[in-house]
């Protein structure tokens, strides 16, 4: 016991020093999921160093609880890192913590980024931020076996919605039984946070030509319950309610479509490279994702970019570095390391991106018109608010209507609070 | 004030006594008044101010409390909340004490032990590894507990994706973790009750039960009120369990208070509305802690 | 030997725990009957708790596809499949996490023993004024959610020097509320006459605290040490706050590192917890004998 407490006390008075002299910029983020695409950055760090002398270092946290973490921080003001990875409409928006990116470097994304790409990293038009994630949009995977399986073309998708709810229908074996079905059409996603069940849904939302909030994002009533809201709201509940296509007795969608029992999921391009771990026994093509009144196109809830901390003594070395690795082929390199989709346009076809199973379809989507975009600081709650109102009708705890009107009224009263 | 100078300045052998047992307990209020007293004092300042896009903070008084303190969301976390504590409570407190009783009858030393490690090895699991663990014996498809159940011809439940099996759900995931915490706290006291009790109890003509009743239970009155005083506490705060598998689905099913706070605080940057939530807890479990205390607690002979 | 009585049933000579020690007395085959069927249920839930790391413990073994097969097939395809235990040591430097998570743990342990027994102490067995206010008020520290207070102590750790410092992780864990409870509890049945005894003698207070109480509460100073080992072990929110280098991780980081926002990674985060549960296995293991041995001790004094 002594021998413990004596080295506690030893510990407890030397500071734990690693990079004893280096001088060095410190990034936070939380993609733990993408060890090497963090790495790249410190490899690119010694590089950068010959330069100027300082290096980075990557500090991962994990993402539960991260906002905490990072609002601490920043609240401490001196501990806080140099760079860190997040949403620019919170950091930027909903509190004052991030620097403005210099006018050269914007220009330089402003010209190089996918047009969808373009308002992301900026609050109020003012760029703080630079995206790193493409590809963060949705698009339909679907099993080719289960398609022939069903007699359905695999390399004819549907292409509207009504069209998409038929093809589910073949999809489905029901139990004879009239429990469960053995085989559903579409993986539905329906537990967790209601922020990530209406990230989920949107792409239906905007597909039967609805948004969540007017353009100006200053009210919600009249867009959040509109018709057009009301009917995708109803053709996604009658998914499991009245088609039953869908069931929320499956668990996580992205397990039943990897065990086969959901022929079609919509999700990110991170997905491919769960299934080649997961299930690889899988076989998979990803298309656009159907149409009905609009394209849902290429919108996403969770922008994440990369952005500097105001108060940081080293500020304009961070963005020194922000500029060292602001080129197409550091693009390349970055985003290939890990397997992601790379975020500047030239290299959206290059030999790498071709020869992803995405490729066609994340063209396809990039050609549909951008649709709307929320980043508004209050964001979460406003998501959070109205994914209550899905999560009802899904749970059948009442119809699409009086949900969504209850809904609107409540971000109604966020957005005014 | 002349108490405190009486302590500071003993007069007499009584005065240097009490002085004694105030310095036995000063380091633990030393410690406790350096770490949190600024952090607390903070924490219920912010309950009058709401912080404005851009970071700035205003004073708006009990304007959030009646905000929150009338919002139906709240109101919600908080009936989830105590239905999970109605589940997890008393459940975890009379399998402890079965399981301490039954413990402390087994003769083999080396069998009680094994059988004691056993049910302490999930203390040792952090909450969240448990969490998880448990959600995926939950899965309804591929999970070990429908495969068990179907076993007995039971069809297969929807556990964390029922809007009514959630709460209990989650509550066995608490009793799992606790239970072997207040199990050790029970049998080490059983293991202190003098034999000479148990003596006069079987002189007087005492069966097991009555043994238990009249012997047992009354000397074990001090550690039962603890460990419902803490479980009520732990299971009030709950979160860990919750924000790693459900996240307060479905459809806010099993939102509870704490989840709520920390969205509230941390997803929805409104630190004022989860500090007049943190007032709340600390003052309902405060003053449940005062009742359970002063009903419960009866002096013991010794 | 069985010797008939006039009831019809069998006496039989049976071994009986008393105090620790095994003792000789006679039972009835009813009562012996009585005591397998509590060892039989004992041993049951025990398995029953067990289960879910026997699970995790499986899972552990197995790639990921093998996971996520349907229909759930309960044993590994091999079972020396330590693939997932090598990936988490090389994708996390999880041998530092164990040595900080342990470092940690000692000294909470050890600070909360010392404190707590002296402020249960002074709680227990004197009277000053004030006494029944500062309980309170030490316990109302754990009322409080963690959740509101830690931005506030983080800038206040920050103000102090400690982030990012063994010192600073283990800031807010060198007390245990818990502690101070149940120091209290068990230093309350420690009768008054041997400290009035000793005070006749003229011991001073702080000899009676070593010679008298101490010796008499070793049973809960095991526990504690023990409980607050654990409970430091697995300590996620407030070490992921406070620390920001790499090397200063603990074992709970580690954990959440093979969960993210899209998807956990079943396998690995198996084999790391059982990693992490290992040690504490070893230390429960280690402490439980002494337990033992103390209460085996303190038996013979009766």
């Amino acid at each position: 016991m002594s021998v413990i407490l004596a080295a506690a006390m030893v510990a407890a008075v030397i500071p734990d020093t690693s990079f004893a002299q280096q001088k060095k910029l410190v990034l936070w983020t939380h993609w733990e999921q993408n060890p090497d695409f963090n790495k790249w950055y410190e490899a690119k760090g010694k590089e950068f160093a010959k330069k100027t002398g300082y290096e980075v270092e990557v500090v991962t946290i994990p993402y539960q609880g991260y906002e905490a973490k990072y609002l601490a921080a920043f609240m401490a003001k001196n501990s806080a890192p140099d760079m860190f990875m997040g949403m620019t409409h919170q950091w930027c928006g909903q509190y004052d913590f991030c620097d403005r990116m210099p006018a050269d470097l914007a220009k330089i994304y402003d010209d190089n980024l996918p047009k969808y790409m373009v308002g992301v990293g900026k609050w109020k038009d003012v760029r703080y931020g630079i995206p790193i994630e493409h590809g963060n949009f949705q698009q339909m995977y679907i099993n080719v076996d289960m398609f022939k399986k069903a007699g359905l073309n695999p390399d004819d998708p549907p292409k509207t919605m009504t069209e998409f709810l038929a093809t589910l229908k073949k999809l489905t074996i029901a139990d004879p039984k009239g429990g469960e079905p053995t085989q559903v059409g579409f993986a539905i996603r329906s537990k967790g946070h209601p922020v990530g069940i209406t990230d989920k849904f949107l792409p239906f939302a905007h597909a039967f030509g609805a948004r969540l909030l007017s353009p100006d994002m200053e009210k919600a009533t009249g867009y959040a319950n509109s018709p057009q809201m009301v009917a995708a709201l109803t053709y996604f509940g009658d998914l499991v309610l009245k088609d039953k296509v869908a069931s929320l007795a499956f668990g996580n969608p992205e397990d039943a479509f990897g065990q086969k029992r959901a022929a079609v999921i919509f999700r990110e391009s991170w997905f491919f490279g769960w299934l080649k771990k997961n299930a690889p026994d899988v076989n998979f093509k990803v298309y656009a994702l159907p149409c009905e009144k609009a394209c849902p196109g290429a919108g996403a809830l969770f922008p994440w970019t990369d952005l500097v901390y105001k108060n940081s003594p080293n500020k304009q070395v961070a963005w020194e570095f922000y500029r060292f690795i602001s080129n197409a082929n550091d693009d390349m390199d970055h985003h290939q390391s890990q397997g992601i989709l790379p975020v500047w346009t030239a290299n959206l076809d290059s030999a790498y991106v071709k020869s992803r199973p995405d490729y066609q379809s994340t063209k396809d989507m990039l050609a549909q018109p951008v649709p709307p975009t929320y980043f508004h600081p209050k964001s979460n709650e406003l998501a959070t608010a109205f994914g209550e109102a899905v999560v009802g009708v899904l749970f059948g705890k009442g119809q699409p209507k009086p949900l969504l009107d209850e809904a609107a009224a409540k971000m109604d009263r966020i957005l005014k609070d | 004030m002349r108490q405190w100078l009486r302590i500071a300045f003993p007069r007499n052998y009584l005065d240097r006594r009490k002085r004694a047992g105030f310095l036995f307990v000063l380091p633990a209020l030393l410690f406790f008044g350096s770490v949190f007293i600024l952090p607390l004092a903070q924490s219920i300042m912010y309950s009058f101010y709401k912080i404005a896009p851009g970071g700035a903070s205003e004073f708006v008084g009990l304007r959030l409390y009646e905000k929150v303190l009338t919002d139906s969301t709240f109101w919600t976390a908080v009936q989830n909340t105590v239905q999970l504590l109605l589940f997890s409570v008393p459940t975890t407190v009379v399998c402890a004490l079965a399981v301490a009783l039954g413990l402390n009858r087994i003769a083999n030393l080396k069998w009680r032990n094994l059988w004691a490690s056993m049910y302490f090895l999930p203390f040792a699991t952090s909450l969240v590894a448990a969490a998880l663990i448990w959600q995926w014996i939950y899965e309804p498809v591929y999970g070990f507990m429908n495969y068990a159940l179907s076993f007995v011809g039971i069809p297969p439940q929807k556990w964390l994706q029922s809007l009514f099996q959630v709460r209990p759900a989650i509550a066995v995931v608490s009793v799992w973790v606790r239970i072997g915490f207040d199990t050790m706290i029970f049998l080490a006291a059983l293991q202190s009750i003098p034999e000479e009790y148990y003596e006069a109890a079987r002189i007087d003509g005492a069966n097991a039960f009555q043994k238990l009743w009249y012997v047992t239970l009354p000397l074990l009155n001090a550690q039962i009120i603890m460990v419902c005083i803490l479980e009520l506490i732990f299971n009030f705060k709950i979160f860990d369990q919750v924000y790693a598998t459900t996240q307060g689905g479905p459809a806010s099913a099993s939102q509870t208070v704490i989840m709520l706070l920390y969205d509230t605080a941390f997803k929805f940057f409104r630190f004022g509305d989860a500090s007049v939530m943190a007032v709340f807890v600390f003052v309902t479990l405060m003053t449940i802690t005062l009742l359970q205390w002063r009903i419960f607690r009866k002096p013991v002979e010794y | 030997m069985a010797n008939g009585t006039a009831s019809g049933s069998t006496e039989i000579e049976a071994i009986v725990p008393v105090r620790g020690r095994a003792a000789r007395t006679v039972l009835t085959s009813g009562q012996v009957r009585f005591r397998w069927l509590i060892t039989l249920g004992i041993a049951c839930g025990a398995i029953v708790v067990f289960f879910p790391f026997f699970w995790m413990a499986i899972t552990s073994l197995k790639t990921a596809p093998e996971i996520q097969r349907v229909p759930l097939q309960i044993a590994p395809d091999h079972w020396l499949n330590l693939a997932n235990y090598v990936e988490v040591f090389k994708r996390e430097n999880f041998l530092r996490y164990l040595l900080n998570s342990a470092l940690v743990a000692s000294i909470a342990a050890v600070s909360s023993v010392v404190v707590s027994s002296l402020a249960g102490f002074g709680f227990a067995k004197y009277h000053f004024p004030g006494r029944d206010v500062f309980f309170l008020a030490i316990v109302g520290i754990l009322m409080v959610p963690f959740q509101s207070v830690v931005v506030p102590l983080y800038v206040w750790m920050n103000r102090l020097g400690l982030l990012d410092t063994y010192a600073g992780i283990v800031a807010p864990d060198l007390v245990s509320v818990f502690g101070v409870f149940l120091m209290r509890q068990s230093i309350e049945m420690i009768p008054n006459d041997y400290i009035d005894a000793a005070r006749m003698d003229g011991s001073s207070e702080l000899r009676i605290f070593f010679e008298v109480i101490l010796p008499s509460v070793k049973p809960a100073i095991a526990t504690l040490l023990i409980i607050k080992f654990m409970w430091s072990w697995n300590e996620f929110f407030w070490p992921m706050v406070v620390i920001s280098s790499p090397q200063m991780k603990v074992v709970t980081m580690g954990l959440m590192s093979f969960t993210n926002m899209y998807f956990i990674e079943y396998n690995l985060l198996t084999a790391a917890a059982v990693i992490s549960i290992l040690p504490i296995l070893v230390i429960f293991v280690t402490l439980q004998r002494w337990v033992v041995q103390a209460v085996v001790m303190s038996g013979l004094k009766g």
